[in-house]
């Protein structure tokens, strides 16, 4: 992909007394701003934000309804509710929508919509490829799942080892659909990610220096290079896998000298990345609610924010910690053990200073707040036993096992999961201007902790018992029988947790209004109005401090105590109001580009034809996109003054 | 965005001094040495695995490739008078160096489509060892990536008829450049390590 | 599948780690990951806390003292956010801003050091563990393994060629076992949780393993790859035999099936060089139709199935279970006890149904439509194969 995010052709941009419309002819901007058109064309970085959110929930739900099937499905020895192949393609679609549908793309969510407001732009840099990507996600994720009808669900595993995922093991089109939609999200995931890295470099308010950035900006920051770097490794073994099936390439046959071992080594060098991919933002977020809730500064942000780096760094070092056991020679093994285990202490700095952070604070517990102690707690049990792991003989025991499972679940759901709700929670009032209902937040995080350590706790226990996974049965007198009920009985608390979050969220629509700021919060995106206005701020602030929102409140008094001197309200009432503000407007093209990517691929699987007509689509939406014209015709309602002066920072063009 | 004004500079401020759209095209180059970092490897693993079928040394026909390779390079030196001209304020070489580094880019690719052909009728296809899929894969993916090189550059000549070209427009010119000298850069590395290096 | 063939773990000594070390250190790093319970609940047959013979036990030796330090860590954090909880609590009418303290270097230092150093060395500990579990012993004796869906088969080598077994790996006490494990179609993985970590069986790859068990018993283990529809069905046991038994063993091993005499015997040999016999191999013969008697030919399954391979049938007699372990063929699993014949008849009436695989893409046993006199003739002939 090489689209190149250019600046409107000037010839066609408005000047003078001419008007956009009859300029542009048949490329003028949608104008809608409320209604489903407005949500398919905007390139607000805010509904982009939610959309990303509302989409990723749904995933969550689905690969939800997987996990308590498979649950279900394990209840009991020599279960009956999955067959083997349906089994299969469960986990497959449990593990490969948690990751790429639903932690990702929320990770997504939240930085799309908080980094420009915690850095004080006025959008990201590239609006409309902000939207493309989150089409290609849409799509992409829509493309793997349309796999359940055209016959059958990828069966491989998310891991996809070659060559269980050749045509001649795999025969349905799963493993296509698999290759394919993994694609286009990813095509999703490298154009967010250049999005993001340009916006947070180039885009910042006056005064924030790198180290003032907020550290969710920050960690934010660091996933986005790890997956512009790691996208295109998965891209390659994708392709590799696609080839192989589709054109018969030789890549993965093992009867042509085709090494399985170079799918691993691909697969993984992108999935170690990727793990910090999931993690790393609800650190950001577990960072911003800590301090928040605790009236104190994140402890040691500097060193927070380099073990940030470091983890990003180090994590491309550790990739074959996944492959102890494949067969890389006692070297290999020994020099990867040696990695891994030391980038347990970056993550280990992060810990520490969160508690740090709450130490000699006020801990006010509100819902965020319980989820981000809980984080604290239960990614540190994900960490400890994750050491066992890097203990690569003793990870020979465990690899494979419901140890492992046990691992990451803690590290994924205790860690990234609970982070996310934290973040919810948090930026709830933020985003939709109400609160959640506090009352049942505490319960859905007491289900989801309770439920969590029911279902993952004993599968360390069992894992330890030589459980294996990806198993769709279990023989009975190997000591699994009763901690695998109990394991079902925590995933539905699980379960019933998140649907009470559901509940909360649609009650919130009918809930009381939030106050400006209702958390006592203390970065730059509480300036704001809740929900923000589409350009964001009325005038671009100017920087002093990480935590500038807090000490534009708060003053040290002649006896070196902090009063608030301001309320969110008296400093909302003070801001000055820029003339000037012009937003770029919708785009229809991002969505018809990413909409011909599906069809594209569709062509791969089925009729050449559909990659014609979605190659044309592409093609023809990229020309549209680079000559439609920079506005719509002049709203009323807009402050738009043609012949002033630049406003500020806006650098929302594209 | 607010400044809409023809043919005046569209300076934004940015926090690194660098445009968006340029650091964005890095953004992209790096990532990119990533694919072509998979795609060399996987082609390093398989090169010398024939399994029967034809080697390299058996198809290649290395002085043809060569003066394809020296066309490709000498594509990088129009791009980069096409840039210095576009600084200049002189469109009209401008256009004329982007034209002649889309032909030079043309020249290259249909002496790959040539290449692919001689050796498919050398034996080699694309599924027939694994040196064969992945030396088609991997310069498979460098065609197209100077196809699309030069759909650009034949974008940008068609854009520019009008005659309207402002500092902006140099700068995508500029921006395409870099594109189009690490795609030059890519095929040294492919030349060097496919052709040239002994199996 | 019960098997009292397993009996013997019951008889065997276990190794009771929790009580064996410092109680205190023990409780304390068990309560939080919960491994109390895995302490509690390690009898299991397929226990990595009941490591047998010096391969598995260097490991646990290795990982054990982690788990210890690993409970003790995740304890403090767990009793310092208990502590922060009660402690730092906002109280009411408490309207005093905390002291906004940004950090301490020093003290960075320190807990970034400390683990590092800890970590360092269970670096240390580790690649010394790498290279010990990794080197081969001087002569062993050597057994390759082959996964291929959804079974594993052994060819022994050296005195011992010859042998072909499958599912059951029949080895001797107290020797160095090397393992050559390999695949025959997809990735799988050989593990045996009592006597040594897992290896994958890459196709196109060989990996050595290193066994030694000092007790004879049953261990058991399983595929821990995904291995494609029956994964869950793909077992493997090692039986260990005193030297001894083992020599029995293989000198009854190396022999060839003698051709049956018994009538209904006779028709099932027979419907075994027609039905069978192009993918299972039998070294030996049987007399035809014609009277004659006759060697099995040689298989080439590769025409039949993907990974060119079905169990050979020699000594299957001698084994205790079958389909890739997912039935006893005798009952519990003992081959001295009687055959488990309702799993076995079930079996030839229709393999698919009692263990997913997929005949029509040539992987896995096909129904052969056996009639039920064919399948009493069959077994019958099967029986003789001791």
């Amino acid at each position: 992909m090489a689209i190149i995010e250019r600046k409107p052709s000037l010839e066609l941009a408005p000047a003078g007394g001419v008007t956009p419309r009859a300029a542009a002819g048949v490329f003028a901007r949608p104008t809608s701003e409320t209604g489903w058109k407005s949500w398919v064309t905007t390139i607000d970085h805010k509904k982009i934000g939610i959309l990303y959110g509302v989409s990723a929930l749904f995933f969550f739900l689905v690969g939800g309804v997987e996990a308590l099937l498979i649950r279900l499905q394990l209840a009991q020895p020599n279960g009956k509710i999955l067959g083997a192949h349906t089994y299969n393609e469960m986990f497959t679609m449990h593990g490969t929508t948690m990751i790429f549908l639903f932690v990702m793309p929320m990770a997504a969510a939240f930085g799309n919509y908080m980094v420009p407001l915690q850095i004080g732009a006025r959008d990201v840099a590239f609006p409309r490829l902000n939207a493309f990507g989150f089409w290609c996600f849409l799509f992409g994720g829509c493309f793997l799942y349309l796999s359940w009808f055209f016959g059958g669900a990828p069966d491989g595993g998310w891991f996809a080892y070659a060559p269980n995922t050749g045509s001649l093991f795999s025969s349905s089109h799963g493993m296509d659909f698999y290759a394919l939609g993994l694609q286009i999200t990813g095509i999703a995931s490298l154009t967010g990610a250049i999005n993001l890295i340009v916006t947070i470099l180039n885009m910042r308010a006056p005064g924030m220096t790198l180290m003032k950035m907020p550290i969710f900006t920050w960690m934010v920051l660091v996933v986005q290079f790890l997956l512009v770097f790691a996208i295109p490794v998965i891209s390659v073994a994708l392709f590799l896998l696609l080839f192989w099936r589709q054109f018969g390439a030789r890549f993965f046959d093992p009867g042509s000298g085709g090494d399985p071992l170079l799918w691993q080594h691909l697969f993984w060098l992108f999935g170690h990345p990727e793990v910090y991919v999931l993690i790393l933002p609800s650190f950001g977020i577990v960072s911003e609610v800590l301090p928040v809730f605790s009236k104190k500064p994140l402890f040691g942000y500097p060193f927070v924010v380099f073990s940030g780096v470091a983890i990003g760094f180090m994590g491309w070092g550790v990739w074959a910690h996944h492959m102890f056991a494949s067969g890389i020679g006692p070297i290999s093994v020994a020099v990867f053990s040696a990695t891994t285990m030391f980038i347990a202490v970056p993550t280990g700095v992060k810990i520490i200073n969160w508690l740090a952070t709450m130490w000699g604070g006020k801990l006010q517990f509100t819902t965020a707040m319980h989820f981000a102690i809980g984080l604290v707690v239960m990614f540190t049990i994900g960490g400890l036993s994750g050491v066992t792991h890097a203990i690569s003989p003793s990870d020979t025991q465990q690899t494979d096992t419901y140890y492992i499972v046990a691992h990451f679940h803690y590290v994924l759901f205790g860690g990234a999961v609970l982070g996310l709700f934290a973040g919810f929670f948090y930026w709830w009032p933020k985003v939709f201007g109400r609160m959640l209902d506090e009352r049942l937040g505490k319960i859905t995080f007491w289900l989801m902790l309770i439920g969590l350590n029911l279902t993952f706790g004993p599968m360390h226990i069992v894992g330890l018992q030589g459980q294996p996974r990806r198993q769709y049965h279990y023989a009975t007198g190997l000591g699994f029988d009763m901690w695998n009920v109990i394991e079902t009985i925590g995933a539905f608390t699980i379960a019933s947790g998140v649907g009470l979050f559901v509940i909360n969220a649609i009650k919130s629509r009918k809930g009381p209004k939030a106050a400006l700021d209702p958390w006592d919060a203390r970065s730059l995106e509480w300036l704001s109005s809740n929900p923000p206005p589409p350009h964001n701020y009325d005038s671009t602030p100017t920087v002093h401090s990480i935590d500038e929102f807090f000490h534009r409140k708060y003053e040290e008094d002649e006896a070196g105590e902090l009063k608030k001197v301001a309320t969110a309200e008296e400093l909302y009432e003070k801001r000055v109001i820029d003339e000037h503000i012009h937003m770029p407007s919708p785009s229809y093209w991002p969505i018809v580009v990413a909409f011909g990517l599906p069809v594209v691929a569709a062509g791969l699987i089925f009729s050449r034809w559909f990659s014609v007509v979605g190659g044309l689509t592409v093609l023809l939406g990229l020309y549209a996109w680079a000559l439609e014209p920079a506005t719509a015709p002049e709203l009323p309602d807009q402050h738009h003054d043609p012949e002033g002066p630049a406003s500020t920072e806006v650098a929302t063009v594209g | 965005m607010a400044d809409t004004t023809v043919h005046a500079p569209v300076v934004h401020h940015t926090s690194t001094g660098l445009s968006h759209t340029k650091l964005a095209m890095w953004l992209f180059l790096g990532s990119d040495c990533l694919l072509f970092g998979g795609l060399i490897s996987t082609y390093m693993l398989y090169r010398g695995r024939t399994n029967g079928g034809p080697s390299g040394r058996d198809v290649f026909d290395i002085p043809f490739t060569s003066i394809s390779s020296f066309v490709l390079l000498m594509s990088s030196l129009t791009m980069v008078l096409a840039v210095t001209s576009s600084a200049r304020g002189d469109w009209r070489s401008s256009r004329v160096w982007l034209m002649t580094t889309a032909l030079l880019g043309a020249t290259f690719v249909g002496g790959q489509v040539y290449e692919f052909t001689a050796f498919y009728r050398g034996g080699l296809g694309y599924t027939t060892n694994l040196f064969g899929s992945s030396f088609y894969t991997l310069t498979g993916f460098h065609g197209a990536h100077v196809t699309v090189g030069i759909i650009m550059l034949l974008s940008l000549y068609v854009g520019t008829m009008k005659g309207d070209i402002g500092p902006d427009r140099a700068e995508t010119i500029e921006i395409i450049g870099l594109y189009w000298h690490f795609v030059d850069i890519v095929w040294i590395v492919i030349f060097t390590l496919v052709y040239l290096l002994p199996a | 599948m019960t098997s009292g063939f397993r009996a013997r773990r019951h008889a065997a000594p276990t190794i009771e780690p929790v009580r064996s070390r410092p109680r205190r250190v023990a409780v304390a790093g068990v309560a939080l990951l919960g491994l109390v319970l895995a302490g509690c609940a390690n009898k299991g047959p397929e226990s990595t806390f009941r490591p047998e013979g010096k391969y598995a036990q260097k490991i646990d030796n290795l990982a054990r003292p982690w788990f210890y330090i690993a409970g003790v860590v995740g304890l403090l954090v767990f009793g310092v956010v208990v502590y922060i909880i009660f402690k730092y609590r906002a109280r009411a009418g408490d309207e005093r801003v905390p002291r906004q303290l940004h950090g301490n270097t020093p003290l960075e230092i320190m807990w970034t050091a400390a683990p590092a150093v800890l970590l360092t060395v269970m670096a240390y500990f580790t690649v010394t563990t790498v290279i010990s579990v990794n080197k081969t012993a001087k002569s062993p004796m050597v057994i390759e393994v082959y996964g291929q869906q959804w079974w594993w088969e052994y060819d022994y080598t050296g005195p011992y060629a010859g042998i072909v077994t499958a599912t059951d790996l029949v080895i001797p006490a107290k020797t160095e076992i090397q393992l050559k494990i390999s695949s025959r179609d997809v990735v799988h993985s050989y593990w045996l949780p009592r006597l040594n970590g897992k290896r994958d069986a890459v196709p196109g790859r060989t990996q050595p393993m290193n066994i030694e068990a000092d007790t004879p018993g049953v261990y058991m283990g399983q595929c821990t790859e995904f291995c494609g529809l029956s994964h869950a069905n793909m077992r493997e046991r090692v039986i260990v035999l005193s030297e001894a038994d083992f020599a029995t063993w293989a000198a009854n091993q190396l022999k060839p099936a003698a051709a049956p005499t018994d009538a209904a015997a006779v028709r099932g040999a027979q419907s075994f060089a027609q039905r069978c016999s192009s993918c299972h191999q039998i070294n030996g013969s049987y007399v035809d139709a014609a009277g004659k008697t006759v060697q099995f030919a040689p298989v080439d399954a590769s025409v039949s199935l993907v990974s060119g391979v079905a169990p050979n049938l020699t000594h299957l007699m001698s084994r205790g279970v079958f389909a890739g372990g997912t039935y006893d063929l005798h009952v519990d699993g003992d081959p001295a006890k009687p055959l488990n014949r309702p799993d076995l008849e079930a079996w030839l009436r229709n393999p698919s149904s009692r263990k997913p695989m997929a005949p029509d893409e040539r992987r896995g046993m096909p129904n052969l439509g056996l009639t039920e006199s064919q399948i009493d003739d069959l077994i019958a002939y099967l029986s003789t194969l001791k």
